[in-house]
């Protein structure tokens, strides 16, 4: 209640384009309203259509308080549904991944098929009704290999991002792809934190040695203004279209998703010491064009991504507490690739394996001095952080009319 | 619908074979709660060769793929133009579930057989008991037309055992053969009484005390038995203590077992069970457990008979719970997607509904 209203206020007085005041960082009221307004509330990432291979493939998740699973059914379709059984409670499915046949709760064998109907609970009343105690859906939409989920009771239109994404997607084919590896790494600071240090490569030179040796550090790049000025973007946008790839930089008018293609140093390709190649299969039969950089793509809250010509790397954000944060990496290749004959899956994962923890450092560091009686907000660089910028402007313009709507009388705390 | 115009005499037709011709359904009738008769020909050139108590396979095209479903014929070979399925719709099953939504007059669906063993064909005797409960009637009444149309003077003592008055299936046409047949003995037990039907018979379960009162002579007859396991194992131990001569008695479990378990009055004798027909070893292998597994039984089954215990819940092939791993051996299994391809090819299997087909060592 008191945190609403703090969170209200200090909304409200903030300064424009410096960063937040300390409770937004370590506060666990305010790390609920988080989760209640933007996390419980908005399309998330999940994973890709390829980890689902079959019906019967499942994934679990858990955002916050809500265990999810998300399964194919025997139509091919993918579902998600509360991972929680309509009996008692139990979670259903208690694994990262696996096969069932059907959704059978470990409990007391409650079955239920793909689709989430009950089809069998031992021994119940007469007259007790199946079709009332169904597996809780969970809005679940798919796009050119990513699937996302809404936990909201009526779930935002999706359709916007859907038509502003797919075209440049597309090509790359990633529901065709396979997961070559993929890793979860706890980083220890506030999950707007891990995204700041995202949204900038103001602190590239001083981190990341091994991504600096193909990746530009231009704001122009990796931030979200400027690009449309920048004669080298320009040039490798009609490069890259001529070679029927989707590429000029593009952003929702609400500013939560983005996505933009952009030219590696050099004749890079891709993420290695060399620049060179790491798979020598091309991820997608479709796309073949020569040094067509990265296609970089983000969705706030959950994900940021790199898609180049032979592998692509994605990003989930899903926040822990107030103070911790899992970052989980997925490597893509060509679903055909043989690992050990097509790449080396050391020389595949370690720019952005080091780059990770590269960065969970930075954060750990960011978020330990947040925690300073003396810590104050402090102003962005215009010119390399407007990235971060655009995110805790999004953040405060989706949480803070959801704060004041929110049926309670934002009143100012008494002091 | 097939033209019915054209109408042959048996001597000018040949008997329906399952690999070419398919069945289309021409009635479909309740019979009580829950329970539905359909009834199918195939077409103007084709009739049905069997024995009475022997049971066909539908081959169901739901919408998650084609479901096997085994049922027992309740229709007799006296009247050789058409045969009926006579099916009730448990809790949770799939299959039959789907044949009450969607078969109709003029449905089509392939189907396979007819076979099976659990016929008086296969075993004449002078007097006959069919003791049954719930849908074990439909091999009963199969037999019993059969009876009334050929042999009409044969002694049946003839019990069925059902929850409630208004779920004894073919109630009616019994009593309307009990008129027709001077030797046929009616008994009927329920469990519990309901408000939609008086009921002045037998209440309660069968047991040793009920068994001798609904057929005093039945160690003089050749016993034929149909129902839930439970009901089966209850039957089984009576007849084994009272000294049965087993080698007369015949029984035939459900292609979908009941998913209520009735607890059985007696515990399965140490067994002393004489073998009924040609028995396949199963080796539990976990449990040093060597058993026999008697015709018609699934690996459960025999496992239960013989002390050793899977885990099992839903028992007709969905939940999964019982899911062992074969060793060896073969075995037909007639699931209801409750395993994987993979998990098959893996070698593993329900024991819920499988049965052997050589002998098998079973990880259990």
């Amino acid at each position: 209640m008191d945190a609403r209203n703090d969170m209200l206020r200090l909304l409200n007085s903030r300064r424009e384009g410096f960063s937040l005041e300390q409770p937004f960082y370590t506060d666990p009221d305010f790390f609920k309203l988080d989760m209640e307004l933007i996390w419980y509330r908005d399309w998330l990432f999940i994973g890709h259509d390829c980890e689902l291979p079959k019906p019967g493939s499942f994934i679990t998740v858990q955002i916050g308080d809500y265990p999810v699973v998300l399964v194919r059914d025997q139509q091919g379709k993918i579902n998600a549904f509360h991972n929680s059984c309509r009996h008692r409670g139990s979670r259903v499915c208690n694994t990262d991944k696996g096969m069932a046949a059907k959704l059978v709760c470990p409990y007391h064998q409650w079955t239920y098929e793909l689709d989430g109907r009950l089809l069998f609970a031992r021994q119940m009343a007469d007259g007790f009704d199946k079709s009332q105690f169904g597996l809780k859906p969970v809005a679940c939409e798919s796009v050119a290999g990513y699937i996302f989920i809404c936990l909201a009771k009526e779930a935002a239109d999706f359709a916007p991002m859907r038509a502003m994404i797919e075209p440049y997607l597309k090509p790359h084919r990633l529901s065709e792809a396979k997961i070559a590896f993929e890793s979860t790494i706890v980083e220890k600071g506030n999950w707007k934190l891990v995204w700041e240090n995202n949204r900038e490569c103001y602190h590239c030179a001083g981190n990341h040695p091994e991504l600096c040796k193909t990746f530009p550090e231009a704001p122009t790049v990796t931030g979200v203004q400027g690009a449309d000025s920048d004669p080298e973007m320009l040039a490798h946008w009609a490069k890259c279209e001529a070679a029927g790839l989707p590429s000029k930089f593009r952003i929702d008018p609400a500013g939560q998703f983005r996505a933009t293609r952009a030219p590696l140093l050099r004749d890079a390709v891709s993420y290695t010491m060399t620049g060179k190649r790491a798979v020598k299969k091309n991820l997608s039969d479709s796309v073949s064009a020569d040094r067509i950089g990265t296609l970089m793509h983000y969705h706030y809250p959950t994900t940021w991504n790199h898609i180049l010509i032979d592998h692509a790397v994605t990003f989930r954000v899903l926040p822990i507490s107030a103070t911790e944060t899992a970052v989980t990496t997925k490597w893509l290749v060509h679903k055909d690739a043989v690992e050990g004959v097509d790449y080396d899956l050391a020389e595949l994962t370690h720019v952005w394996t080091e780059t990770n923890d590269q960065d969970r450092r930075i954060v750990e560091e960011n978020a330990f001095g947040i925690l300073s009686p003396a810590y104050e907000p402090g102003p962005y660089s215009e010119l390399h952080e407007g990235g971060v910028i655009q995110f805790v402007d999004w953040y405060a313009r989706f949480i803070g009319p959801r704060l004041a709507d929110d049926g309670r009388p934002a009143l100012r705390s008494v002091a | 619908m097939t033209d019915l115009g054209l109408y042959r005499h048996l001597d000018q037709m040949a008997p329906w074979n399952d690999r070419l011709q398919v069945l289309e359904v021409i009635g479909v009738s309740d019979e009580a709660p829950d329970v539905k008769t359909f009834t199918f020909r195939s077409d103007n050139q084709t009739w049905f060769r069997y024995k009475p108590g022997q049971f066909v396979t539908l081959e169901l095209p739901t919408p998650d793929g084609p479901l096997m479903r085994t049922y027992t014929l309740s229709s007799s070979p006296s009247r050789p133009f058409s045969i009926a399925v006579t099916v009730k719709a448990q809790a949770g099953s799939i299959g039959t579930r789907w044949m009450f939504d969607h078969l109709k007059p003029g449905s089509h669906v392939k189907a396979y057989g007819p076979n099976g063993d659990f016929s008086l064909h296969s075993h004449p005797a002078a007097k006959y008991l069919f003791i049954s409960a719930g849908s074990g009637v439909t091999p009963m009444m199969s037999m019993l037309r059969w009876l009334n149309d050929c042999a009409p003077w044969t002694d049946v003592g003839f019990v069925n055992c059902a929850r409630r008055a208004e779920e004894i299936i073919f109630r009616k046409e019994l009593e309307l053969l009990g008129g027709h047949m001077p030797g046929l003995s009616l008994g009927f037990m329920i469990e519990e009484r309901s408000s939609r039907e008086g009921w002045y018979g037998h209440m309660g379960r069968i047991d040793a005390i009920r068994l001798p009162l609904l057929a005093p002579d039945f160690r003089e007859r050749e016993i034929f038995c149909c129902g839930p396991d439970p009901f089966m194992r209850a039957v089984r131990g009576m007849l084994e203590a009272a000294g049965f001569d087993m080698t007369k008695y015949h029984q035939e479990s459900f292609a979908a077992p009941m998913v209520e378990e009735i607890p059985a009055p007696f515990a399965a004798p140490d067994s002393v069970a004489v073998p009924v027909e040609a028995a396949t070893p199963i080796r539990f292998a976990l449990s040093d457990v060597d058993a026999e597994c008697v015709a018609g039984q699934t690996v459960l089954q025999t496992a239960r008979a013989s002390g050793v215990r899977i885990p099992a819940a839903c028992e007709f092939g969905l939940c999964g719970t019982c899911k062992v791993k074969k060793v060896s051996g073969a075995v037909e299994m007639s699931h209801n997607g409750g395993i994987l391809d993979h998990e098959i090819d893996d070698g593993f299997i329900l024991a819920c509904c499988s049965k052997p087909l050589s002998a098998l060592e079973i990880e259990a």
